[in-house]
């Protein structure tokens, strides 16, 4: 009797311990604060993502507990936050945010030995020291503008090109990748202009530009300043003869909405399909928008996209971490799962373009980049849709490290 | 002699008692206790609880050198967080090669010099033109960093200490070992600022401030003083800029930029300008009320009856905590301009005299 009251016991308690798991999964970041208007979106599609994995039980066992935490953009906080965290439910996985915030807890992370998803794709991110456990979810700042060099390349040989970038670190990162592509290229980089917001009149930079001979503006940037630029643009006349064009964070629907109309022509470089491309993710995103109550702004927004792809891999790591360790899911094991999820192993959530060989998200323990495909957009009659096939820059992997 | 222990009030018969550190033995007494309390505090908490403490502390010696060229020398300065910077960014630059203990002072030195520089506008302008002046050198400095490339342009530079005196330090002990720093160095901060404050300099500051050309009449030196407030100002600026360094392991731009000064201005403000205890409770204060209110924030966010009565495309919640910031402050400069310190001068006073109302 009292051996069967032990088993009994040890029974129910390996029931409950196999169905009552809980492995946790930190997102912080700028929810409110400066560049809002791509956090709120983000961290709605991490939460989103999230609940619809605990709904599917997509990790075995498993009950995910998404913690979305708004850092207003300010980095104690976001170190508060992480070693809160550390402290009190030590997450698996770590979805961080911010360009300063995410380089500054660099080493810390390291320490810790901490997978982290960064929202921000700067290449210092992944450049050593301190990198072994950061990874972008799609291609770098530097590789989409380098990439957006070449595509200029293709139609326009010896182009003058401006760099319109934020006065960050955010949008200082891409500066000395793309001075190197253009000499490269043969092209000249005329310009390098800082624009943050509050931009309002830009009539003496778009002429400053225009009497320096430029033909295009690469932006790196949020939308809200280069919508400001494309508005004087078209007011000034300028639209057609500068072509401008951005990295990920200038374009997609909030610059549309933004710009209106001057946006039209904008090329945009981004690893996401759009909302009217019918890929499984997708299709994921806009179920799970009309199930949420999301409003169009949301679910328009590439950062929703973005947000979704994050928990995507997230969740996907600690799936296959789940299954290859036993149900053990920490951060040491969804690491391994991170750094095999490649060749046959890559993961293809449909949120993301993939390469030509097939491959949508990809890391290695030394490429740390997960979408390394992307396409130039275009913003045509109120829409981005692709000018170009999914393609990696190859001259970005010859200047990355020169 | 009166009872030292039994003293209702100050009885200072002498100019030499006038300028005691301490006004009497229950001082010294609290001190001593508050100080033994503040070392045994981390015991109790988790290492995030005292990574909390440690901001507040680098925030106090912050507003401590704010309160000596703001609150006593009346030169309104909204670049302390430039200052902080320039301390940062030194002992960003020294750690490689210098221990910790001469890192931090050097950016006080260095922040002091950049201090006195920033000052010297001070001799022809007052006030708004005063903050404008400093407000310039905070846009510089962030300017200057961002195209510096021996600075990152503003990205990380990482500061990292992992040894100290055969102590190990790593993410287990790195919030501890740095409050025992950062309390230690806070102290003397305290002592050297009451030391300055109870001799002829401090009189000089306050004589200034009150009116430049009386003080300029009674024999002071109006601009020395001013600079020399500046200067102080700039290095306790500096040595909090140093200690926030190492204890965020790295140097980023964006943690000194014109919001930091404002939010270290209010944090005086709030807290009671040109006075020690001011200095201490309004980073306190305004530390604690950002944690509560984002733990309300995050509560009413997943609170479900809050969500139902919350018109649809309203978000209350994250707005919250701009809206609490904005009308604390506010609050505070209409009800309690004297700040946090006027409330704790009524406290002590009742109970210095207490069961007597007078």
């Amino acid at each position: 009797m009292k051996r069967a009251m032990v088993l009994a016991t040890v029974a129910l308690l390996g029931l409950a311990m196999a169905q009552g798991r809980t492995v946790n999964l930190l997102w912080s970041g700028a929810v409110t604060g400066p560049t809002s208007d791509v956090g709120g979106p983000y961290g709605a599609g991490i939460e989103d993502y999230c609940r619809y994995a605990n709904e599917q039980k997509l990790i075995p066992n498993i009950t995910l507990n998404c913690s979305v935490r708004d850092d207003q953009y300010q980095n104690p906080i976001t170190q508060r936050i992480f070693e809160e965290a550390l402290d009190r439910a030590k997450p698996a996985m770590y979805l961080g945010y911010s360009t300063g915030a995410m380089l500054q807890l660099k080493p810390l992370i390291n320490e810790v030995k901490m997978p982290t998803l960064p929202a921000s794709a700067h290449i210092g991110l992944i450049e050593p020291p301190n990198n072994q456990y950061m990874f972008l979810p799609v291609s770098s700042y530097s590789e989409q503008v380098v990439a957006l060099m070449e595509y200029i390349n293709r139609t326009s040989k010896n182009a003058k090109i401006a760099l319109v970038v934020n006065p960050s670190p955010f949008g200082r990162a891409v500066v000395d990748h793309a001075r190197r592509a253009a000499q490269r290229l043969g092209q000249s980089i005329v310009d390098v202009r800082e624009v943050g917001g509050g931009n309002l009149d830009n009539t003496a930079l778009l002429r400053a530009l225009d009497a320096a001979g430029v033909e295009f503006i690469i932006h790196q940037n949020v939308a809200g300043p280069v919508a400001n630029i494309l508005k004087d643009a078209k007011r000034l006349g300028l639209d057609k003869k500068i072509k401008q064009m951005g990295a990920v964070y200038t374009g997609g629907a909030d610059l549309i909405r933004l710009a209106g109309d001057a946006a039209e022509g904008y090329l945009w470089a981004s690893s996401y399909y759009t909302l009217d491309e019918n890929t499984p993710g997708i299709s994921l995103q806009k179920q799970l928008a009309a199930k949420y109550n999301r409003s169009a702004d949301i679910l328009n927004s590439t950062n929703y996209t973005a947000g979704m792809l994050a928990a995507a891999i997230a969740v996907e790591a600690m799936r296959r971490a789940a299954l290859r360790f036993n149900g053990r899911v920490d951060n040491e094991t969804v690491y391994q799962a991170l750094i095999g999820m490649n060749g046959p192993n890559a993961f293809k959530p449909g949120f993301a373009v993939s390469t030509k060989s097939g491959i949508e998200i990809d890391f290695t323990r030394s490429e740390q980049t997960g979408a390394e495909g992307l396409r130039v957009l275009e913003a045509r009659g109120g829409k981005f849709v692709p000018v170009t096939e999914p393609f990696t820059s190859t001259l970005f992997r010859q200047v990355r490290n020169p | 002699m009166r009872n030292p222990w039994a003293q209702t009030g100050n009885y200072r018969t002498s100019y030499v008692q006038d300028t005691t550190i301490f006004a009497n033995y229950r001082e010294i007494v609290s001190v001593v206790l508050l100080l033994v309390a503040l070392c045994i505090l981390p015991m109790f908490l988790e290492r995030s609880q005292v990574l909390v403490l440690n901001f507040i502390l680098i925030y106090i010696i912050a507003v401590l050198g704010l309160n000596i060229t703001t609150g006593y020398a009346g030169l309104i300065s909204v670049g302390q967080a430039a200052f902080m910077g320039v301390g940062a960014y030194t002992v960003a630059l020294s750690a490689p090669s210098l221990p910790f203990w001469l890192t931090v002072p050097l950016g006080g030195f260095a922040a002091a010099i950049i201090g006195f520089i920033v000052g010297i506008p001070s001799l022809r302008v007052k006030h708004l033109y005063l903050a404008l002046a400093t407000l310039a050198f905070q846009e510089i400095f962030v300017w200057v960093v961002g195209r510096s490339p021996a600075l990152a342009q503003g990205a990380a530079i990482p500061v990292e200490m992992r040894n100290f005196l055969g102590l190990e330090i790593s993410f287990r002990n790195h919030n501890y070992f740095w409050y025992y720093v950062i309390l230690f160095v806070l102290v003397l901060v305290v002592i050297a600022w009451r030391n300055l404050l109870r001799g002829k300099y401090g009189r000089a500051l306050i004589a200034v401030r009150d009116n430049d050309r009386a003080a300029d009449a009674m024999g002071m030196d109006p601009g020395r003083t001013k600079l020399m407030a500046f200067a102080l100002g700039a290095f306790y600026g500096g040595v909090a800029g140093g200690l926030l360094a190492y204890m965020q392991r790295a140097v980023v731009v964006e943690e000194f930029t014109l919001g930091r000064s404002v939010a270290l201005l209010a944090m005086a403000i709030v807290g009671g300008l040109g006075t020690v205890v001011g200095s201490i409770l309004g980073p306190a204060f305004i530390e604690f009320l950002r944690l509560y209110v984002e733990r309300l924030s995050e509560w009413m966010k997943s609170n479900a009856f809050i969500q139902s009565i919350t018109p649809a495309g309203v978000d209350v919640a994250s707005a919250l905590l701009p809206l609490s910031f904005g009308l604390v402050i506010v609050l505070f400069l209409v009800f309690e301009p004297r700040g946090l310190y006027n409330w704790w001068r009524l406290v002590r006073s009742y109970f210095r005299t207490w069961p007597f109302k007078y």
